[in-house]
């Protein structure tokens, strides 16, 4: 039998969608959904699964929506994932689920993703929520951060009857969901909808509480029964080369926080300006360079280069985000890296120099390494550059905490319960890796409500 | 939590005062600590200094100068902020200094002066010398506005000596070092100023450290906007300063990067004023 292709997900033009931030793919219909689901063969060991940070139950879900039953389907999603329409849009499901799907190896795995995102738009549409009514042990929990990570916690510690507070500094809640991933991928009705589930169930969201700050840490812990810092990464990484300095450089978080957290694409009418000039430089190969390139072309930007070591066969950004940037008209220079940045003398950035790459050898991530080749260097003119190198563990609630044990690299430590050194007090999310996706911090919340609900019933 | 104005006046022509309902701003609040305001919910986060602390509520000096100070200037009595969130920053230690001196000649520098001095004063060993420096007479602020009770010793100075010492506060700061021995100086105000400043403390080699105000968006260490240059090393005015050693300070970037949105911030002002005009 041959193999059924997967049912294409329709999408913005990108001629037109270049002009707006409304969402690119246009989610499948009921049909559609359908369509997609029955293509499934329902394997007797979903590999999928297995795939999965938060351990859902692809298989089930999958099937329900086959047999046109989306509100079992959306039921069962939300007992693992307590914001499967994000996740469904910004999971790197080619790494994950639809990368152990056994139809991958034909090239057309299961459209897992987009038939999640279908079920909760669904739900959403039909005004379905799941109704958990927890039953109260009295025991209180205070989350530090809004981002996944936190998330994940909060709905878990509150299912098992935990009153939860989050404590976040920004004055929307969300975190990385909220300032770095743009609406085009994100829309921020999805994340509006999905935040006010909890609320719904009864977490209570403190915006523009800084812990640390505003915020006691030592009251938190007299007042609480267990605390779960779950604070980001969301410092930027910079080159440190020459002409950082200069204006019209930003670091990629600038970039996207202007746009997404303050909505810099409606200035004037948002007060927040930016500026993104006629030719564009995004340094690395990531989501957040996608989301930068991409927003930038949305700006306005002519010319919008994505600058990268390596080729972007190993670029960590998913697929889906690299297709849709090339189709918007991003160009990719590959092999190439950045050496220092040039300005004129009103100190505005004019150019970058680069180097060109050659491969030697692998890293540790198992990736080819790129080495500069010697004399290679030439200059791009360029008159905005966003450097999108990576982050690294929020330091403001880091640093007001200084008994908090932390690596060099700035990473809280904890056991393999997720408990640092204070104890009653666990950490998780990027504050421990320093840098992954949605979902792993999904997973890794997950993982922690469970140790906090331990150590609570000790 | 409403953020009710409870006091706006006119300290000039071009600067006014509020006070506004902040009880955590508040209650934490340091002097070289910041506040960071969003007036309405598609307004920016700006960065503001705090005069001082009292009850739930704190004061602020802002300048009529983008459009955003400018719309607020519109507001009243029992007009709310949408969002005051602080205090934010590192301040530099309240300890004993000496002969400490804070000198200041723009609206955010007083505001920092006043707040500064007043905590100094109340440490043992320290003896004060507030210098406040503005144009001419009619800039200068109401003496209940300035640090003149909040010091041990007060200088007020116009540009054009038409009251108080004839100069600017780098003139009054360097007949004090001609004088005497001073230990520790910190100052706040317009950035070209400081560095002069700073260049003229180290001629004298007393330590500094000066307010170095940035563009700033989260004001969390987030974006990176504010990154200033200490003897080479990139550090945040949000998280690290905003008051730093103005001896180590990149002073050419941080006054280059200030200007980085003038375009934007004139095209805003001019959008705003099309509306005012039309509302007339």
């Amino acid at each position: 039998m041959a193999i059924q292709e997967r049912i294409p997900m329709r999408e913005q033009d990108p001629e037109v969608r270049i002009t707006n931030f409304l969402s690119v793919p246009l989610g499948y219909s009921a049909e559609e959904a359908v369509a997609e689901a029955k293509r499934c063969l329902q394997c007797k060991v979903p590999l999928c699964e297995t795939g999965c940070p938060v351990r859902m139950d692809i298989k089930d879900i999958i099937n329900l929506i086959a047999d046109e039953k989306f509100e079992e389907a959306f039921l069962l999603s939300k007992k693992d994932n307590a914001v499967p329409a994000m996740t469904g849009r910004v999971c790197p499901q080619e790494d994950q689920c639809e990368g152990k799907c056994v139809l991958d190896k034909t090239g057309q795995p299961i459209n897992i993703g987009k038939l999640f995102a279908f079920v909760a738009d669904w739900a959403r549409d039909n005004e379905l929520m799941d109704e958990t009514t927890p039953q109260e042990n009295g025991k209180k929990v205070a989350i530090v951060g809004s981002g996944p990570a936190s998330i994940t916690c909060a709905v878990d510690l509150r299912k098992l009857g935990c009153h939860v507070t989050i404590f976040e500094a920004l004055h929307m809640a969300g975190g990385v969901l909220q300032y770095g991933i743009p609406a085009f991928r994100l829309p921020r009705d999805v994340v509006d909808y999905e935040l006010s589930y909890l609320e719904k169930i009864g977490v209570d969201i403190q915006l523009n509480q800084v812990v640390g700050q505003n915020v006691d840490f030592e009251e938190l812990k007299k007042d609480y029964d267990a605390i779960y810092l779950a604070t980001g990464a969301g410092a930027p990484r910079f080159l440190n080369c020459e002409g950082e300095k200069l204006k019209g450089v930003y670091s990629a978080n600038e970039f996207l926080i202007r746009v997404n957290l303050m909505k810099a694409y409606k200035f004037p009418s948002w007060d927040t300006p930016i500026f993104c000039g006629n030719k564009v430089g995004v340094i690395g190969c990531g989501n957040v360079a996608m989301d930068s390139a991409r927003c930038a072309k949305r700006l306005g930007a002519k010319e919008v280069y994505i600058l990268y070591r390596r080729t972007k066969q190993c670029a960590p950004a998913r697929a889906e985000e690299i297709h849709h940037a090339e189709e918007e008209g991003i160009i990719f220079k590959e092999m190439i890296s950045p050496c220092r940045m040039l300005g004129n003398e009103d100190g505005w950035v004019t150019g970058i120099e680069m180097v060109k790459t050659e491969f030697k050898g692998t890293d540790k991530s198992g990736r080819p390494r790129p080495v500069n080749i010697e004399g290679s260097e030439f200059i791009m003119e360029v008159d905005t550059i966003i450097n999108a190198l990576g982050t690294t563990p929020n330091r403001l609630f880091l640093s007001n905490v200084p008994e908090l044990e932390t690596h060099s690299w700035g990473g809280i430590k904890v056991d393999d319960n997720f408990m640092t050194n204070i104890p009653g007090v666990f950490a998780g999310g990027d504050a421990l890796s320093g840098g992954s996706t949605v979902i792993e911090a999904m997973g890794n919340g997950r993982d922690a409500a469970e140790s906090i609900n331990k150590y609570l019933n000790k | 939590m409403k953020h009710t104005i409870t006091r706006k006046e006119d300290l000039n022509a071009a600067d006014y005062v509020i006070d506004v309902i902040a009880p955590k701003v508040a209650k934490k609040f340091r002097p070289g600590n910041f506040a960071v305001l969003i007036t309405r919910s598609n307004g920016e986060r700006i960065p503001m200094s705090i005069e001082k602390a009292e009850g739930d509520k704190i004061t602020m000096y802002i300048k009529r100068l983008g459009k955003t100070s400018r719309e607020l200037d519109t507001w009243n009595v029992g007009d709310a902020l949408y969002k005051v969130i602080g205090p934010m920053g590192t301040p530099p230690p309240l300890k004993k200094y000496g002969t400490v001196v804070f000198a200041s000649d723009l609206v955010c520098g007083h505001a920092e002066n006043n707040a500064m001095c007043r905590e100094l004063k109340k440490i043992e060993g320290n003896h004060v010398i507030s210098i406040q420096s503005f144009p001419t007479k009619e800039d200068v602020y109401p003496e209940k506005e300035r640090a003149k009770k909040d010091a041990d010793e007060y200088i007020l100075a116009t540009g054009d000596g038409s009251v108080g010492r004839k100069g600017h506060m780098i003139d009054v700061l360097q007949e004090l070092l001609e004088e005497r021995k001073i230990d520790m100086v910190f100052a706040g105000g317009d950035i070209p100023a400081l560095q002069k400043l700073s260049e003229l403390t180290k001629k004298y080699n007393v330590p500094v450290m000066t307010t170095v105000r940035q563009i700033m968006v989260d004001a969390t260490g987030m974006c990176g906007s504010c990154r200033v240059f200490i003897d080479g090393e990139q550090k945040l005015a949000c998280i690290d300063g905003p008051m730093f050693d103005g001896h180590k300070v990149d002073w050419e970037a941080a006054i280059s990067r200030l200007a980085m949105f003038k375009g934007k911030e004139a095209e805003a002002m001019e959008c705003y004023n099309e509306k005012m005009k039309a509302v007339v």
